[in-house]
């Protein structure tokens, strides 16, 4: 069973996902002879088309293909990044919960190095070990310290192959075991002391690191200076536009379906409804301009991906098959009454004052879900 | 490009579209001026400017520099308000249309504004005008930025903004491209621009009258070249070639009327225009129009400080137009690299964080930005880009984006213009000038100079402080008051010298020109302000300010006029923190009335004020704890003017006191507020001390949070009767219980609102209360302020002590 199998895993990796689309797009760049950093496995320009998607049909030995658009929002944001990761600095995406820092990080990773598993993922736990290397003791005690032996980390791995080294929730680990990225990303050196002159593992081009960093951390471990003059800041806002929401949501949720062979169509109209929602929470207004209070809780679209989601999974195994408006708002409640029990009755509010005007005006989906307020408990 | 053949009237007319404040657009119109050779250069600007057009082309005259319009709507075209208008219209170094008007000044080719007037545009477009604001600038160009199109040409070209896509596509690559194409692409832009904007629109923005007029004076200028010709065919021989008469005619207008212009001038059109030019209508009448020049600044022209003048970041494509004019090969690169290190240099000036390596790295952002975007050279967004990705360290936000700040600046420019001195003076500035005449003022310096007057003695002085007074008024940048009385935040009344500074320069010439629009001298403009204030405020407190502004300022023919509205807002206003403020106002200047010369009597303003105040009261009386302060004040300033009232207002103090008694009966009545009207009443007579005390009691005997806002009670208590504790023991007892029962966390907590009580005491009673206070825990005052001295001897001790206690640790 290959672990990297559509079928047996819940979520395959970038590269294995869209496969076919890293395929085509590296054949066309090697095909046009378009110029590319050395060790990526595309150029720039490709790797932006494979992010940010292409607008008509990409051409390759008389098939057309669709880059399918995966990153929604501030298209300068992601080329930025791609020209950082060109460079000497290493690219940190800041911003607050579920913004899709990570899902940038896992796909600039599958388009430049093909490999978005090169992955420390940061705890208060983390220690240096599992960022650069650490010992096979058997084989320590047996042969003493030796390539053999040394158990590459993430980081080594990068510099060895020339691959990107992606380093999620930085700000969770301790400081100290933070700036143990100062002098790699500096000098793009790593001494590994035990193996005297054979030592130091110099980083092949292509070398780099994406850090994510969420902002609700802020304080928690602050990043040194030191080590923030090393990154290029990104920060990665929510995105401001209902329309974009729910085009995010139809596009995760059809995904997420897909993966797990529920065969249930996404229905357009909830996920309007449900990225306004959304939209207007986090804003703390609405569309008719009324003041809403902001819920504690994290409003991301990936909370509202994950509440469609659930909704609809709901509707598939327990249901007729339809998505229920009253299970949409059951799932609503669990997702924001998570810290702060005055969240509940800030929704409580919005429902009694802009659902009950929406649902006054424009009557349909927008009535079903007033009436399904009762669950708001 | 678009070209007209005439050959009937033997024409050629070339329309070229502009965007304004376009580099590439002046580059490539220096470039067909030079290769076309013109007869004459129309451009799109009001024909009332013509005039103005020796000036703008002088040798001394500098940019940016602006036409200012204003229009003054006496005969009700655009409503029966008879408003006020004013516009501008900028233009820089690299303005388009300044480029073609100095080209062809330079080849003595005949230049002339073609457009209607901005009051001809108002009319043109009225009943609309009410629909939103009406516009600030001259220029239309935010016509092809607005619209449907542009939204979806910037979503599929992945570009944030019209701007972002105008930079891409015209400025940077019009730098690489033949005139004739890059002409074609913009006409092409222009030509979907407009058909995706509604017709109701273009009727609205006026556009259809002003191509109506624009090709209305192309066709005479074609006419009168036409009748130049016939009579030079009849002079001259037949040797010349027939080339040789053709007019070569370049119209130069904003993008979107090319193809409105276009369609008037051919075909059937040509006879109609040719019809219409020969009776040309205004619809305005000229007398109400003035136009003038006035020196601009990089910072006013940026479209993005909100007059969408044409395109942003005005600083920046000076630069470029700096660069193209010297001919470098790449000027984008050049610019963005500079502006890199200076906004570089000022982060690290403020903040200290940028390096060298920051801005090697910011440079490399912005070459791989290009490249990636597919621009040959990085333009304004890779270099804001850059600044964005290199510089800002963590987290974007208000508190980290200094180098954005920076390098916006740096990116709109500092620099102002200046005018030769054959520009026309407006009448207000000569006003202006005869008055500094009369005062000693010189206007040949811009040096700051500092004078003193004596506003109560001297009469001259009275006048000098009127005249700085009415300059503060319009807002100009030409004096300030450095001391004296403010009458509008009621300090410093005690002062009887005024001392100013003042300073004049170009920004002086042109802030007056800004309010030229509403009269021909100082007083004329100060009195059309003052009335359209009054139209436009609704609170009383406002126009009791406005009331001291115009007292300050002597215009005594208007004082009656805001006197009535002040007194008609009195009556409307039902807020009672600007009636009351209102009435402070309003007692000032009847307090002041004398030494300011005024004959105005406030007597019966006054009393309608504290009459409405007085039916307001209760309204505060749950009122929010920031407002407690302006509470008290009122009530404070109610009994004062109540006290002062003459025989027949009697009344008013005893209306005041039921008032008063009416609201403590409100068990929800503020602490602090309560304390207050409680010492007004003790004062009046009307409580004994007892009843004062037995309220005390009440919050002291009450629930925890009731307790707790005892201070607050003795804040406003002592504000209005300090008296008491010094006359009743019993209130020291209480103030002692009060203590002892409040826990040390709450202390802390209240302790600002004890120390605001006792703020009120002077020194001598603070001290003879703590005597007291003393004295009820059986000490004396001194024992409170004494303690035991710190004998030599003992402090040689402890040192000795210290010193052993370390040998002992260092040596176990």
């Amino acid at each position: 069973m290959n672990a990297l199998d559509p079928l047996c895993t819940i979520k395959p990796p970038v590269e294995v996902r869209c496969r076919e689309e890293l395929e085509v797009l590296r054949k066309i760049d090697e095909e046009q002879g378009n110029k590319r950093p050395d060790n990526w496995q595309m150029s720039p320009r490709a790797v932006r088309t494979f992010i940010l998607g292409s607008e008509k049909p990409v051409e390759y030995q008389g098939n057309k293909y669709q880059i399918r658009k995966k990153y929604f929002g501030n298209d300068a944001l992601v080329e930025r990044s791609i020209v950082t990761l060109a460079g000497n600095r290493g690219l940190m995406l800041v911003g607050e919960p579920g913004t899709a820092k990570t899902m940038l990080s896992e796909l600039l990773s599958a388009a430049i190095s093909g490999n978005s598993k090169n992955t420390i993922q940061g705890t208060a736990g983390t220690t240096e070990d599992m960022i650069k290397y650490s010992w096979n003791y058997a084989l320590l005690l047996a042969k003493g310290p030796s390539r053999e032996a040394l158990v590459p980390a993430p980081l080594y791995v990068g510099m060895e192959k020339g691959i990107l080294t992606r380093f999620e929730e930085i700000t969770r680990t301790p400081a100290e075991i933070q700036d143990s990225l100062i002098s790699v990303l500096s000098d793009k050196v790593l001494n590994v002391p035990e193996l005297g002159d054979d030592g130091f593992l110099f980083a092949r081009p292509g070398f780099n690191v994406i850090g994510t960093a969420n902002t609700r951390d802020k304080g928690v471990n602050e990043m040194s200076s030191a080590l923030k003059r090393r990154f290029n800041f990104e920060t990665v806002m929510p995105v401001n536009k209902v329309s974009l929401e729910k085009q995010i949501i139809l596009s995760e949720v059809s995904m997420l379906a897909q993966e797990s062979h529920v065969d249930m169509p996404v229905d357009e109209d909830v996920a309007e409804l449900l990225a306004a929602t959304y939209h207007e929470l986090r804003e703390g207004v609405s569309s008719y301009g009324h003041r809403i209070d902001k819920p504690n809780a994290v409003m991301s679209t990936a909370e509202a991906v994950s509440v469609y989601y659930q909704t609809m999974l709901t509707g598939y195994y327990y249901g007729d098959g339809h998505l229920d408006v009253e299970c949409l708002v059951q799932n609503l409640v669990g997702a924001i009454s998570k810290e702060d029990k005055d969240d509940l009755e800030k929704v409580k509010g919005y429902f009694n004052t802009v659902i009950r005007d929406k649902s006054s005006k424009e009557g349909g989906l927008w009535k079903q879900y007033y009436e399904a307020r009762k669950w708001l408990r | 490009m678009e070209t007209i053949l005439r050959s009937e009237e033997m024409a050629e007319i070339m329309l070229l579209p502009v965007r304004h404040h376009s580099p590439a657009c002046a580059h490539q119109i220096k470039k067909i001026i030079a290769e076309w050779k013109p007869n004459a250069v129309l451009v799109e600007g009001p024909d009332n400017a013509n005039a103005l057009l020796p000036v703008m082309l002088h040798g001394d005259t500098r940019a940016p520099f602006a036409i200012y319009y204003a229009y003054h709507d006496k005969a009700e075209k655009i409503s029966a308000e008879q408003a006020h208008y004013k516009c501008y219209y900028p233009f820089l170094d690299y303005s388009p249309e300044l480029v073609a008007l100095r080209e062809a000044h330079r080849n003595m080719t005949d230049v002339s504004f073609i457009d209607l007037s901005y009051g001809d545009i108002l009319a043109a477009s009225a009943n609309k005008v009410s629909e939103g604001e009406p516009p600030r600038n001259y220029n239309d160009d935010y016509l092809l930025a607005r619209n449907g199109y542009i939204e979806r040409l910037c979503e599929k070209a992945g570009l944030r903004s019209f701007d972002e896509f105008w930079e891409k596509y015209f400025e940077i690559n019009g730098l690489y491209e033949d005139s004739a194409i890059w002409f074609s692409h913009l006409n092409t832009y222009c030509a979907l621009a407009r058909e995706n904007t509604p017709a109701e629109v273009l009727q609205r923005e006026g556009c259809l009258a002003r191509e109506q007029h624009m090709a209305a004076r192309i066709a005479q200028q074609v006419l009168r070249g036409c009748g130049a010709a016939a009579k030079q065919e009849e002079s001259v021989s037949q040797e010349s070639g027939r080339d040789n008469k053709i007019q070569r005619i370049l119209v130069i207008t904003g993008g979107f009327h090319t193809v409105g212009l276009k369609e008037r001038l051919c075909g059937e059109s040509w006879k109609d225009t040719v019809r219409y030019a020969k009776q040309i209508e205004h619809y305005v009448p000229d007398l109400d129009e003035s136009v003038y020049l006035m020196p601009y600044s990089m910072e006013a022209a940026d479209a993005l400080n909100g007059y969408a003048s044409g395109m942003p970041y005005t600083g920046f494509y000076q630069k470029i137009w700096e660069g193209l004019s010297r001919q470098i090969q790449d000027p984008y690169e050049e610019s963005v690299l500079e502006l890199l290190i200076a906004s570089g240099k000022e982060v690290r000036r403020a903040e200290g964080a940028v390096s060298t390596y920051d801005e090697i790295c910011a440079w490399q952002m912005a070459q791989g930005l290009a490249a990636l975007r597919g621009k040959p050279q990085p333009g304004a967004y890779e270099l804001q880009d850059a600044v964005l990705s290199s510089y800002v360290k963590g987290e974007y936000n208000i508190a980290s984006d200094m180098p954005l700040r920076a390098l916006r600046r740096l990116m709109t420019g500092t620099g102002s213009g200046a005018l030769c001195t054959l520009a026309d003076v407006p009448p207000i500035i000569l006003d202006f000038q005869d008055q500094c005449k009369k005062f000693g003022i010189r206007t040949d310096s811009t040096m700051e100079k500092e004078v003193t007057l004596s506003i109560f003695s001297s009469r001259k002085h009275r006048q000098m402080s009127r005249f700085f007074h009415q300059m503060l008024f319009l807002q100009t940048v030409f004096a300030k008051r450095v001391k004296g009385p403010d009458l509008q935040r009621g300090k410093d009344r005690s002062l009887i010298r005024e001392i100013w500074k003042y300073k004049y320069s170009a920004q002086v010439f042109a802030d007056l020109i800004d309010v030229s629009v509403h009269g021909a001298t100082m007083e004329e403009a100060v009195v059309s302000l003052v009335q359209e204030r009054l139209l436009q405020g609704t609170k009383a407190d406002g126009a009791a300010v406005l009331l001291t502004q115009v007292f300050e300022m002597g215009i005594s023919s208007q004082l009656a006029a805001v006197y009535e509205r002040v007194h008609e807002l009195i009556l409307k206003d039902m807020d009672f923190y600007s009636v009351a403020d209102a009435l402070k106002s309003l007692l000032m200047m009847e307090e002041l009335g004398t030494l300011y010369e005024s004959r105005m009597r406030f007597g019966a303003l006054l009393h309608t004020g504290v009459r409405k105040l007085i039916t307001l009261l209760p309204s505060i009386t749950r009122m929010r704890d920031e407002m407690l302060d302006e509470g008290m004040n009122a009530l404070k300033l109610l009994y004062q003017i109540t006290g002062k009232s003459s025989q027949e207002d009697t009344g008013e103090r005893e209306n005041f006191y039921e008032a008063l008694q009416r609201m403590q009966e409100d068990g929800q009545i503020h602490a602090g507020l309560n304390g207050c009207i409680h010492g007004i009443l003790y004062g009046g007579g009307r409580e004994d001390p007892h009843a004062v005390g037995a309220v005390c009691r009440g919050y002291l005997t009450g629930t925890r949070e009731q307790l707790l806002k005892t201070a607050v009670f003795f804040r406003g208590l002592f504000y209005t009767a300090r008296d008491l504790i010094l006359m009743e023991p019993e209130m020291l007892v209480l103030i002692d219980t009060f203590l002892g029962e409040v826990s040390e966390a709450e202390f802390m907590e209240l302790l600002p609102q004890l120390r605001m009580a006792f703020a009120y005491f002077a020194p001598s009673e603070t001290d003879k209360i703590a005597h007291q206070a003393a004295g009820l825990h059986r000490k004396s005052g001194r024992d409170l302020m004494e303690r035991d001295a710190v004998l030599p001897g003992w402090y040689a001790y402890g040192r000795e002590l210290d010193a052993y206690a370390r040998r002992v640790l260092e040596n176990p």
